[in-house]
């Protein structure tokens, strides 16, 4: 209604269809058909059926409940690991050091540089015969000889998650720079006037302050880990024997790579669910720091 | 006025123009690989067809390889199917069961200039279902300068599968090499090396009956001999190792052998110092040498309303004489014996291991979910390998997961 005339006003209603239209048509219809397909046995075959839950009591009858467990490893790893390199050297960049601003550009490569290539530059520093990081435990003595890290259960696991570290991290560490470069400071200044150390004023001041920054960035980050899947393709193709599965691979798998469309909704539907409740709990976090801010007049992130 | 008379006449124009276009019904094929992959002679093909077929026009579409089956497989699956595609011909019976191509009929005169068992590889229930159009076997490379360092002459190479254990255990004591470029990543060409051994064996994954027969005797020592011998005496962590992972081994003088494709005698050419020669795959004790044949084809998809079309081309595209013409500009094994084949072994005799072994060959297996099978079986070689089982249990637990797929 419009409050001069009291006559409703639709324009603005209007403006908001074109959103609407593109969410409706690139969002809610794929998902929707999604889940709908997750009932079927959708195959090459052009006719199919309503199966009911057999897709889901199949896939949970199977090697998937494996498969979400591993995956939700690997993504805790992989983002404990981003989180701690990420503030370890957004701390570093934020110190007052000559040629600063040439090392605050020199992070970002493994983020520029696209993901296909700089994997497939991993795939072969971690060969045996030909890459540098086997050729340099030799020559440190850590390997007698040739070492595949890709050929084995953990290995292969573990050098999927360095990699992973390795891409996601840049990220990291400049969204937790910019927070750092946020926190006052005549704070640390008065921490310093009263003889506070160094690692005090961290754990003290600059931690505390940029905890929602922190929050935000491990919440984000756990749901792209989650849904990591070319680096894990480049790399093993969720090898040796499924040890790098995780669930996005195994739905790739089943849906795409085997045609299985009614089995791969049921696993996707699956991943929309978990990542659903991180984003839920990202916004219950965003919501409650805003509010803190909005109570104590600090920045949100 | 003449602003008026010059629309006029575009509008004629552009209506006689887009007439024209609609009378063209159109082919939209699919080709994997490049336009430099033999683009200019598969161009200059359709070209003639179309000369051949008026009112016809084709929509040659190049896409990379790693998407292109998804793709043809997708929209036919959408219901948009393209008239025509490359496809790994192992494909072709999941897309015949469920309906999205049609036959490619060939007279007996048609079949006859074709190997007996190249067109094992397209045919499904008794029909053919691809118009052959890439084909590859496999030999075995051997590095004579290893071979005469590890005690051996070097000239010849094993002719069984105690010769060639006993020359890359050699190599393995006797230089700073290993004896064999081994592959057991999760690619398919894990399945297509191993499957080298299982038909020098005797073996087969499944029978002309369509049973599984993956837990014969001769796949159990194909197995062992593959995941744990030959595992013993190649580069270390061969479950790291593709083909072209392991090919680099080879060529820097790090393997004794390697199993390749024709192919890869052109990469070895480019390598000073590197002295090699090639021969047919080694047998085991319970069969004969053999090699996997492996084709791509085109597919012809049902209900785009031109099939009678897309077969004539496939049929145009995959003739004697324009195969050969596509065959010599891609390097592939000819598909066909001929005269001009003759001359090419003459010319260069490291084909002959390629093109005699043949008759000798088996197909790729023919699945109706051919991932599952890949999988099943690369599981199979990596459990081995590990040493997570042997190989009787490795393949009787692949043969139960292979009923499946099968």
């Amino acid at each position: 209604m419009n409050a001069l005339d009291g006559k409703a006003n639709y324009f603005p209603y209007l403006l908001l269809l074109p959103a609407l239209a593109l969410t409706l048509f690139i969002v809610a219809w794929p998902l929707a058909e999604t889940f709908r397909l997750s009932f079927t046995n959708s195959s090459l075959n052009p006719v199919e059926e309503y199966v009911g839950f057999k897709n889901y009591i199949k896939i949970f009858g199977g090697k998937f409940p494996a498969v979400i467990v591993r995956t939700f490893y690997w993504m805790f790893i992989s983002v404990s690991l981003k989180m701690l390199v990420g503030v370890a050297g957004a701390m570093l960049l934020n110190c007052a050091v000559p040629g600063r601003n040439l090392f605050r550009v020199l992070i970002m490569p493994p983020w520029i540089v696209p993901i296909a290539i700089g994997v497939f530059i991993w795939s072969w520093m971690y060969n045996g015969q030909f890459g540098m990081i086997s050729g340099i435990g030799q020559w440190l003595g850590i390997f007698a000889g040739p070492f595949e890290f890709l050929a084995f259960r953990n290995s292969s696991f573990y050098a999927t998650i360095v990699t992973d570290v390795w891409v996601g991290t840049p990220l990291v560490t400049i969204y937790l720079l910019a927070a750092m470069q946020s926190v006052p400071g005549d704070l640390h200044e008065a921490a310093w006037t009263d003889g506070a150390s160094r690692f005090y004023r961290f754990r003290r001041i600059t931690l505390p302050l940029i905890m929602p920054a922190v929050a935000t960035m491990g919440l984000l980050s756990a749901i792209w880990t989650f849904n990591s899947f070319d680096i894990i393709w480049i790399l093993t193709e969720g090898g040796p024997r499924g040890s790098t599965t995780t669930m996005i691979i195994d739905t790739y798998k089943t849906a795409i790579a085997r045609n299985r469309y009614g089995e791969g909704s049921a696993r996707a539907v699956m991943i929309v669910t978990f990542l659903s409740s991180f984003a839920a709990f990202y916004f219950y976090m965003l919501t409650r720091f805003a509010k803190r801010a909005m109570n104590h007049g600090e920045p949100t992130s | 006025m003449n602003m008026l008379k010059f629309a006029a006449a575009s509008m004629l124009v552009l209506g006689a123009v887009s007439s024209a276009q609609a009378a063209d019904k159109e082919l939209h094929m699919i080709q994997c690989g490049g336009q430099d992959w033999g683009g200019s002679f598969a161009e200059k093909h359709i070209g003639e067809w179309e000369a051949a077929n008026p009112g016809y026009k084709v929509n040659l579409e190049y896409l990379a390889w790693g998407q292109c089956q998804t793709k043809a497989t997708t929209l036919a699956a959408a219901g948009n199917a393209p008239a025509l595609a490359y496809m790994g011909s192992r494909t072709l019976k999941q897309l015949s069961k469920n309906d999205l191509i049609i036959e490619i009929t060939m007279s007996d005169a048609e079949k006859a200039t074709y190997a007996a068992p190249i067109l094992g590889t397209v045919t499904a229930g008794g029909k053919i279902w691809g118009a052959p159009r890439a084909f590859s076997t496999k030999a075995l490379y051997w590095n004579k300068g290893l071979l005469k360092a590890a005690g051996y002459d070097g000239e010849k190479g094993p002719t069984t599968w105690g010769e060639m254990y006993e020359m890359a255990s050699a190599i393995k004591e006797k230089t700073d090499a290993d004896g064999i470029a081994l592959v057991a990543a999760s690619f398919d060409n894990t399945m297509h090396q191993f499957m080298n051994y299982v038909y020098s064996n005797g073996g087969e994954v499944i029978n002309a009956d369509g049973e599984i027969v993956f837990n014969s005797p001769q796949v159990v020592e194909a197995m062992e001999f593959y995941g744990t011998k030959l595992a013993s005496v190649a580069q270390p962590g061969p479950i790291a190792y593709d083909k072209a992972k392991a090919r680099p081994l080879f060529l820097a003088g790090k393997s004794g052998f390697l199993v390749g494709p024709y192919g890869d005698s052109a990469r070895m050419k480019e390598v000073d110092g590197l002295e090699w020669a090639v021969g047919p795959m080694p047998h085991g004790p319970s069969g004969e040498s053999g090699t996997l044949l492996i084709t791509d084809s085109l597919a012809v998809f049902k209900g785009t309303g031109v099939e009678e079309q897309a077969v004539s081309l496939a049929k145009y595209l995959t003739n004697p004489k324009n195969q050969l013409e596509f065959e010599i500009a891609t390097g592939l094994t000819p598909l066909r014996a001929s005269a001009e084949v003759d001359a090419m072994i003459a010319t260069d005799p490291n084909w002959a291991p390629f093109i005699d072994i043949i008759p000798a060959g088996g197909p790729e297996p023919f699945a109706t979910d051919y991932q599952g099978l890949q999988d099943a079986i690369n599981d199979a070689i990596q459990s081995v390998v590990l040493g997570e089982a042997t190989a009787a249990e490795a393949v009787e637990a692949a043969a139960d997961a292979l009923e499946d797929v099968k």
